[in-house]
């Protein structure tokens, strides 16, 4: 709890004693002197600069535990018999399993010393996608809804955040509302919920036309702002169902070779449309793996789910690659917490955030090298501990958005995209070197 | 325990529930004058609704005369029967339903259909439905829609016997058990017994005072202090949340008063040292402690304090032992502490239990956990405190007419400015003197000329509001009972898909459909916007297009065939799916289109759609 009070203490301590706590509006808010506080030219350059970015997310659900993964401990008892594997980057090695990731780990930036406090499934997962910890009075969006709001082109066909995959707990956009919640894609590969229209294209046309005219009615009889509001809302969505872009979220027409090495999963399918929508432009994408929340049978869970998500993201990363697109696509590899050192008598590992791994790569960040260092027992973060902040920060920097910007929440308080924390600074500065830091 | 006496247009008389038996710790209060009278006054009278609805009127009719504005007309019958069937019940009237209210020419017809309505159980599980939505959507536990459906149980059941207000109030706050079996459970539930967000949520549902914002720094517009926030949170520190131990997935809110100590051998390091560490060398071992208590605690300690690494415990380490947190979600803790903002993991200043709106409402530390509970209960619904009532009338009237008094509707409070004033503290002191009666707040709503007035769009340039009723969206509840509706589906909703689902998950068409379309009820009704994925359904799900394709192939035909003209099937089709007749531009607009077309069946189908997609289909007029 205290970190709760404490986070939302310093957005008390910058000011916000000044601020009306409960402003009725936007226009309310700006009339009293709340827009953002980053000028009109610095803002222009951003808008230079972050053309064309876009943020996936792979998002490991449950928890994913590191010592099988990417900080493997083959010496300490707490490393459970798990093997170690050796990279591209000398020096670092990885949990076995992992040898395609072992092959591309010269573009990634693995990060061992994530460290956190929240071990319950529902307020980790939220702090892990919002950067804040959940409160009845503000639903925040998920940091790449937020970088959406700042990168989309709202002019596009397609919806500027994209979640492939099922997970129990998901998080959207918040209070941004509907234009940056993501479209959720549940099985990759096929069209997505109810976008099939079930006539032909000219009769859905034709229906639209009716209903446009019908509209009038209900407009003069009182509903004119609902009816509005309505005509945009059907506007975006049949753009969407009758734009040729749908094409996009179906995969027959990759290279069956590609489709291998993705893997026949929904993970891997989930990294192949993630990369197509990334080349459409979508600024922001979740493809979610459920199923790491290994309490018991950690080991073998762990392989097999390894056997899905190791092919496809260091695929996806290679594929990013070879198409000029890594450099300005940022992608995460993370869960909402580790798991801990001991084995339990069923073979499993419970939840533990005090220390984790990620992984960043892409753009524009280094890879090659690893940050931080956890205990050889795996119980600590030994150096240069990152909290969660601190890669939200680093994330924002690769897609060219100030981490600072606020937003306002429906109770007119300002909130930052990024509270706290500090870019990872060994990551900043250009290209991928190969010099390992084990 | 309510007997109602006589329900005569003279008014109502209703028994108050007898007082509960009184805690322990009551004495403390410093409210016995009070409650006493309570005691002794077990017969309430209302007034008639009727009355009290034209005060009401003549209240907003003064204010509006004052500012020039003039009154919109009456709505016609089509509109009020939808209108109020939807507000009450949960759904359209059926076109039957309609009719006969049309040609029915009694004068009360009107205040008729209300005591009807009152009497359905689509008016208990409409409600129940609502109320749940309202707790749902500021749920901070993720996990709370497992209690979705004991909720809604346990509602509709309150809301059938017409339970008074500040009783469903006390027992949503006082409520221990099974979040799965006992619905009154959720609102503590889905704050995760956590004392400060139960504190929030209990200000913001039963007075509809945000006084969460003073939880990090003094309210920065109203003058509720830090100190009074954390004091009205101190009620809560003892209910914890804990996993049920036979029934993995399910809940209990119980009462924490032992005095238990997470770590007891901290308190003595130096004995346990001596005690348990065999090979004298300063330290503990794993293998030292194998076989006494803290063997099955050793992990956790080790990581909690193991600060050198070495996988053993030294006395130091022991007496450095950090102290268990305060106001850990769901665990419960003796007493409540406002933390200290400079340094957020001490443990910060510790709070008794005092009553913001009435600071006589105060408890010692050490008060177990029933009897703050039912100390703050009763405070917040004493008919001393007007807020109370006000939050609940202020609630009410918006989601009958569209506009509350105060907006948002739950960011009210003596800080805060409303429209109508006078017309908000008739209704607020009539409801309190009914003794909190749901149904005649709603008798008394439905009877305002400000309720049966025509719709009209708001008017941003007019100075003070409520010379018309507002449109609104209705509630995803509402939408599927009115595709139910269209499509003489069983009321229970279309078919179950998955049966046997995961509890939590949504189970029917109708959970489903209320995730999908689901709005906070306490957003003002023009934040509500729809969403791309809710258009795409309405557009293009096989739930909504397999039923009009199937209407299309046994329905329509038959429509058609005993219709005698086209405009008897269009005008049936209306009152189906928009409660109401076509209107000339309208049929001109649709003979048009089905005379372009090739197949008439499929223009009548291509009509079904465009009105089932059509803003008035998902809204209230």
């Amino acid at each position: 709890m205290s970190i709760d009070r404490f986070e939302t203490l310093k957005v008390g301590r910058h000011g916000v004693t000044r601020r009306e706590c409960l402003v009725r509006s936007a226009g309310a808010a700006a009339a009293a002197g709340l827009v953002t506080w980053h000028d009109v030219l610095s803002a222009f350059g951003q808008q230079l600069k972050k053309q064309g970015k876009s943020f996936v997310l792979l998002w490991m659900a449950g928890g994913p535990s590191q010592f099988e993964t990417f900080d493997p401990k083959p010496d300490s008892p707490n490393g459970g018999g798990t093997k170690a594997i050796s990279t591209a980057v000398p020096g670092v090695r990885i949990a076995e399993g992992w040898d395609n990731m072992a092959s591309v780990l010269g573009d990634v930036a693995l990060i061992r010393s994530m460290t956190n406090r929240e071990g319950s499934h529902p307020r980790a997962t939220y702090q892990l996608h919002t950067g804040y910890l959940p409160s009845g009075s503000v639903k925040h969006p998920a940091l790449g809804c937020a970088l959406a709001k700042e990168v989309a082109d709202l002019e596009a066909d397609l919806p500027p955040a994209v979640s492939i995959g099922t997970s129990r707990l998901t998080v959207g956009a918040g209070f941004l509302g509907v234009a940056y919640e993501p479209f959720r894609v549940a099985s990759p590969g096929r069209l997505p919920d109810n976008t099939a229209v079930p006539t032909t294209p000219d009769r859905a046309r034709r229906r639209l036309g009716l209903l446009q005219q019908l509209e009038q009615e209900f407009a003069a009889r009182g509903g004119r702002p609902l009816v509005e509001n309505h005509r945009q809302l059907y506007d975006r969505a049949s753009r969407l169902m009758l734009s040729p872009k749908m094409r996009v979220f179906q995969l027959d027409d990759e290279p069956q070779g590609l489709r291998d090495a993705y893997g026949d999963s929904t993970f891997g399918r989930g990294c192949l449309l993630a990369r197509r929508l990334v080349e459409a432009g979508v600024p922001y994408i979740e493809v979610i793996s459920g199923g790491w929340d290994t309490h018991d049978n950690n080991f073998e869970r762990t392989a097999t789910l390894a056997q899905q998500v190791d092919p496809a993201a260091a695929t996806l990363l290679k594929d990013l690659k070879q198409r000029g697109l890594l450099e300005k696509t940022v992608v995460v590899w993370m869960g909402e917490f580790g798991r801990t050192p001991r084995v339990n008598p069923r073979s499993g590992r419970d939840h533990y955030p005090r220390a984790f791994s990620a992984w960043i790569a892409g753009g524009g960040l280094r890879g090659g090298l690893v940050v931080g260092r956890t205990s050889p027992n795996g119980t600590s973060v030994e150096d240069r501990p990152v909290t969660p902040a601190d890669l939200f920060c680093t994330i924002c920097h690769a897609m060219g958005v100030d981490p600072r910007i606020e937003n306002l929440s429906p109770l007119g308080r300002p909130m930052k995209i990024v509270d706290g924390g500090e870019p990872i600074a060994e990551l900043l500065g250009s290209g991928s070197t190969a010099t390992a830091s084990s | 325990m309510i007997t109602r006496l006589s329900s005569e247009a003279a008014g109502v008389y209703r028994r108050r529930p007898q007082a509960r038996p009184r805690p322990a710790g009551w004495m403390f209060w410093g409210v016995a004058a009070m409650a006493a009278l309570a005691a002794f006054a077990p017969y309430v009278k209302a007034a008639a609704p009727q009355e009290v609805a034209a005060q009401v009127d003549a209240a907003i009719e003064g204010e509006l005369k004052a500012a020039g504005l003039k009154p919109a007309p009456l709505c016609p019958d089509e509109d009020y029967l939808r209108r109020v069937t939807f507000d009450i019940a949960g759904r359209p009237p059926s076109p039957q339903e309609l009719l006969l209210f049309l040609v029915d020419p009694s004068e009360d017809k009107r205040s008729r259909v209300v005591e009807e309505l009152l009497g359905t159980e689509d008016y208990a599980l409409n409600w129940a439905r609502y109320w749940r939505d309202v707790l749902l959507s500021h749920a901070t536990n993720e996990r709370a829609p497992a209690a979705r459906d004991a909720f809604v149980d346990w509602m509709a059941r309150k809301l059938r016997e017409n339970r008074p207000w500040d009783e469903i109030a006390t027992e949503l706050i006082t409520a221990t058990g099974e979040v799965r079996e006992d619905g009154a459970t959720m609102l503590i539930f889905a704050q995760q017994a956590e004392p400060a967000e139960v504190a929030a949520e209990v200000a913001r549902v039963f007075l509809g005072i945000q006084i969460q914002c003073a939880n990090c720094h003094d309210h920065p517009t109203d003058s509720w202090t830090r100190r009074q926030f954390h004091q009205l949170a101190a009620f809560f520190p003892r209910i914890t949340l804990r996993r049920d131990p036979d029934n993995p997935g399910n809940f209990v809110v119980a009462s924490f008063n032992m005095q238990r100590r997470r770590f007891p051998f901290a308190q003595n390091p130096e004995r346990v040292l001596i005690f348990l560490d065999r090979n004298r060398d300063g330290k503990l071992s794993k293998q030292e402690v194998e076989r006494t208590p803290l063997g099955r605690l050793f992990d956790r300690v080790l990581q909690l304090g193991d600060k050198d690494g070495d996988g053993q415990l030294s006395l130091q380490e022991l007496k450095t032992l950090p102290r268990p947190q305060n106001n850990q979600p769901g665990r419960g803790a003796l007493e409540h502490y406002m933390p200290d903002l400079q340094h957020p993991e001490q443990e910060g200043t510790l709070m008794t239990p005092v009553f913001f709106l009435d600071t006589s409402v105060r408890l010692r530390t050490g008060t177990d956990d029933l009897t703050r509970r039912r100390a703050v209960a009763k405070a917040i619904t004493s008919p001393r405190n007007e807020w109370f009532a006000k939050a609940f009338v202020n609630r009410m009237w918006a989601a009958f007419t569209g506009q509350g008094f105060y907006v948002p509707i739950d960011d009210i409070g003596p800080e805060r400015t409303p429209q109508h004033p006078q017309a908000l503290e008739i209704l607020a002191q009539e409801f309190t003197r009914s003794g909190y009666d749901i149904q005649w707040l709603i008798r008394t709503i439905t009877a305002t000329r400000a309720y049966q007035r025509q719709a009209r769009s708001p008017d941003p340039s007019a100075s003070v509001g409520m010379a018309a009723v507002t449109p609104a969206r209705l509630r995803a509840d509402q939408i599927y009972s009115a595709l139910v509706n269209v499509f003489g589906l069983p009321s229970g909703g279309f078919p179950r898909r998955r049966p046997g689902a995961r509890p939590g998950r949504p189970r029917s068409p109708r959970d489903g459909f209320s995730l999908l379309f689901g709005i906070d009820p306490s957003t003002p009704p023009e934040d509500v916007m729809g969403t791309i994925p809710q258009a795409l359904f309405m557009m293009n799900s096989p739930l909504v297009n397999g039923a009009i394709r199937a209407f299309a192939r046994v329905r329509l035909p038959q429509m058609v065939r005993e219709a005698r003209t086209r405009t008897d099937v269009i005008r049936d089709l209306y009152l189906l799916v928009l409660n109401r007749e076509p209107t000339d531009r309208e049929l001109e607009i649709i003979t048009a289109y089905v005379r372009q077309s090739e197949n008439r069946l499929e223009a009548f189908e291509d009509v079904l759609w465009a009105l089932i997609n059509s803003t008035e289909f998902i809204s209230k007029r």
